[in-house]
């Protein structure tokens, strides 16, 4: 898409999901971090679909997390592509599920992409969550990663913003994203494997049928075992059973 | 043969295994737009970009495999790059590893390079290749540590059942040896049978792989390669996925021969994930008409050539039928016959002797190249045969 276009693109897409949002009004949480978003949303999403139903609450797909992708997805709209006649249509069906859409979901739950300076603020411009989790802050190189800093100033950012009555769930297990917490009125659950996390996991072995584990919050303890491998499955688990027991 | 083919003008090339495309639009835009940004100048984590790598065990997740992608996911350079760092961290000098006869070419070297020693096992080419499981189990000896073979099969384009695969699966427990399943051609699957199922999704077929068997994740590394499926041979990019202790050990030696996987390439891997499905889906397509149209080529000359019809990947693996053999080459075998093609009708196919000794009198056709140049090739090769 060349560069005008995608301006004019991006801004009626923002206009057309704010109406919409301002029309419904949905539960918004938001997932955030470099990396689990997917594994972590769709957690929470199974979750609260058994609590709420298939209708009620809906995600966005893993690719749909940045200033377009994030409205498609608020839009329930397919991605243009390069085609310029495409983008002419899907604006012209944006325009017309902002403006008479009856159906939609109650809860949304929000994969944030965020890459660089700036990129927490536009998006919370068009969704303002009441919830936010946040996984981790890690890099992908081998070096020190000053970008990293960059990523936790907009981390704070989403923090900052949520409404008091809100709730901002944080890995107690990464530095970084411990600190968040420092920066936020609203109310904090920490989660992960250490010692003071508030939703807690021990005990966790690797099986051939998958992983076990321990789990503890608020004076509630239950063994688990999930089909799935690797610590971020067990994060995603915890977090989607903090978001199901304390809605 | 593809080096002498180049030497002659106006050569059909059918022996290659590349694609015909060029790699697709939504994955070069995202490598350009990630140079742009700077991304791709520094050394990546060794196994591989986060993201990268979380949404290959994504992708994997719904296809019923489930690696943990922090810990059991390397993407490497190129799947020969996975095969030559697995076999460089599993074998010690001497050890034997086992592998399909025929099979592709370059499996015999990664192994030597590691100091192991290849075993043929000779498929049953009446049973549509298919591996003999009586014959792989003489084969096993104290020393054999692993069985290295791509499913679909390269040079002959046919799938192993799921109960063959499971029948190997139970020797691989039982004389505990290692499983490589290099599924490189995993997305071209075109005929639905014991070793696939329907994905549901267009008109793909899925194929049925051991890494969906949780039983034996601790001895199983599959190798997928993005070369094929996205047209993308030469940006070298693949990975592995293996049980977290073996993937220690591979990490290792990986680090050592590359340190990390181009990281452009790493990107537009990235991309072809999230965003070629709809290319994916039209090599499909395009492949399986190639295939037919090779298969109907391959009918008109039944006095000549007799072969399995290929179910899935771009091959075909006809044999050669004696007498033809005897006549155009009275001494020789599938190497002469190749070059009297390749000299007298100008078409290059590649000698089955080159995948191992039970392709002898066969060659390897590939459909990979455009309808016209299938065309042109049996047109030369009818006008060849007929003189």
């Amino acid at each position: 898409m060349k560069p005008f276009f995608k301006k004019i693109v991006q801004f009626y897409l923002k206009l057309f999901t704010k109406i919409i949002l301002w029309r419904k009004k949905p539960f918004i949480i938001a997932v955030a971090g470099t990396t689990n978003k997917t594994t972590v949303k769709e957690y929470i999403l199974k979750f609260l679909r058994e609590k709420y139903g298939e209708q009620e609450v809906r995600g966005n797909p893993r690719s749909y997390n940045t200033e377009i992708g994030l409205p498609l997805a608020i839009l329930y709209l397919e991605s243009g592509e390069s085609s310029f006649w495409k983008w002419w249509k899907i604006l012209i069906q944006a325009k017309l599920r902002a403006l008479f859409s009856r159906k939609f979901p109650s809860k949304l739950v929000l994969e944030l992409g965020v890459e660089k300076k700036g990129d927490m603020e536009y998006l919370l411009e068009m969704v303002r969550p009441t919830w936010a989790v946040v996984t981790n802050i890690e890099g992908s190189y081998s070096d020190a990663e000053s970008n990293l800093d960059e990523i936790f100033e907009e981390m704070k950012l989403l923090a900052e913003k949520l409404p008091k009555n809100g709730k901002l769930i944080l890995n107690f297990d990464d530095e970084r994203v411990r600190e968040l917490a420092d920066f936020s009125k609203t109310e904090k659950i920490s989660y992960g494997f250490s010692d003071g996390a508030e939703a807690r996991t021990t005990n966790l072995k690797t099986t051939v049928q998958g992983q076990t584990f321990d789990f503890s919050f608020r004076d509630k303890h239950e063994s688990v075992e999930i089909k799935k491998y690797g610590r971020h499955n067990v994060y995603a688990w915890m977090i989607a059973k903090i978001v199901k027991e304390v809605m | 043969m593809e080096l002498r083919a180049s030497r002659i003008p106006g050569v059909v090339s059918l022996a290659q295994g590349v694609p015909s495309f060029d790699t697709p639009e939504p994955i070069k835009r995202a490598a350009i737009e990630a140079i742009e940004k700077g991304k791709v100048a520094k050394y990546s984590l060794s196994p591989g970009l986060l993201e990268l790598r979380e949404v290959i065990a994504h992708n994997l997740e719904k296809e019923n495999k489930f690696y943990d992608f922090e810990e059991e996911v390397i993407v490497t350079a190129g799947s020969i790059e996975a095969i030559t760092a697995t076999m460089l961290a599993i074998l010690s000098p001497g050890d034997e590893v086992l592998i399909p006869d025929p099979t592709y070419t370059s499996y015999q070297p990664a192994i030597k390079v590691a100091g192991g020693v290849p075993v043929f096992v000779p498929l049953d080419e009446k049973k549509h290749w298919a591996f003999d499981i009586a014959e792989l189990e003489k084969r096993i000896t104290p020393k054999t540590k692993a069985l290295l073979f791509c499913n679909p099969n390269n040079p002959t384009g046919t799938i192993f059942t799921r109960n063959q695969l499971h029948a190997v699966a139970q020797l691989a427990i039982k004389h505990n040896f290692y499983i490589l399943s290099d599924e490189v051609y995993k997305d071209f699957v075109f005929e639905e049978n014991g070793g696939s199922t329907s994905t549901g999704r267009s008109n793909l077929q899925r194929l049925y792989s051991l890494a969906q068997m949780r039983g034996i994740r601790d001895r199983l590394i599959y190798i997928f390669s993005f070369s094929k499926a996205y047209a993308m041979t030469g940006w070298r990019i693949a990975y592995l996925a293996t049980h977290h202790d073996l993937a220690k050990k591979i990490l290792g030696v990986h680090d050592a021969l590359v340190t990390c996987a181009p990281v452009v390439s790493q990107y537009a891997a990235l991309a072809a994930l999230e965003m070629a499905d709809e290319e994916l889906a039209k090599y499909h397509a395009i492949y399986k008409n190639r295939r037919d149209l090779i298969c109907r080529r391959l009918d008109k000359l039944k006095n000549i050539f007799e072969y399995q019809k290929p179910d899935s990947a771009y091959f075909v693996f006809p044999r050669i039928k004696e007498d033809i053999l005897q006549k155009i080459t009275p001494s020789g075998g599938s190497k002469e016959f190749a070059i009297e093609l390749l000299e007298k009708a100008k078409v290059a196919t590649v000698p089955g002797s080159a995948f191992g000794p039970v392709g002898e009198n066969h060659i390897r056709m590939c459909f990979g190249r455009s309808e016209e140049d299938i065309n042109l090739a049996f047109d030369r090769m009818e006008k060849f045969f007929s003189k």
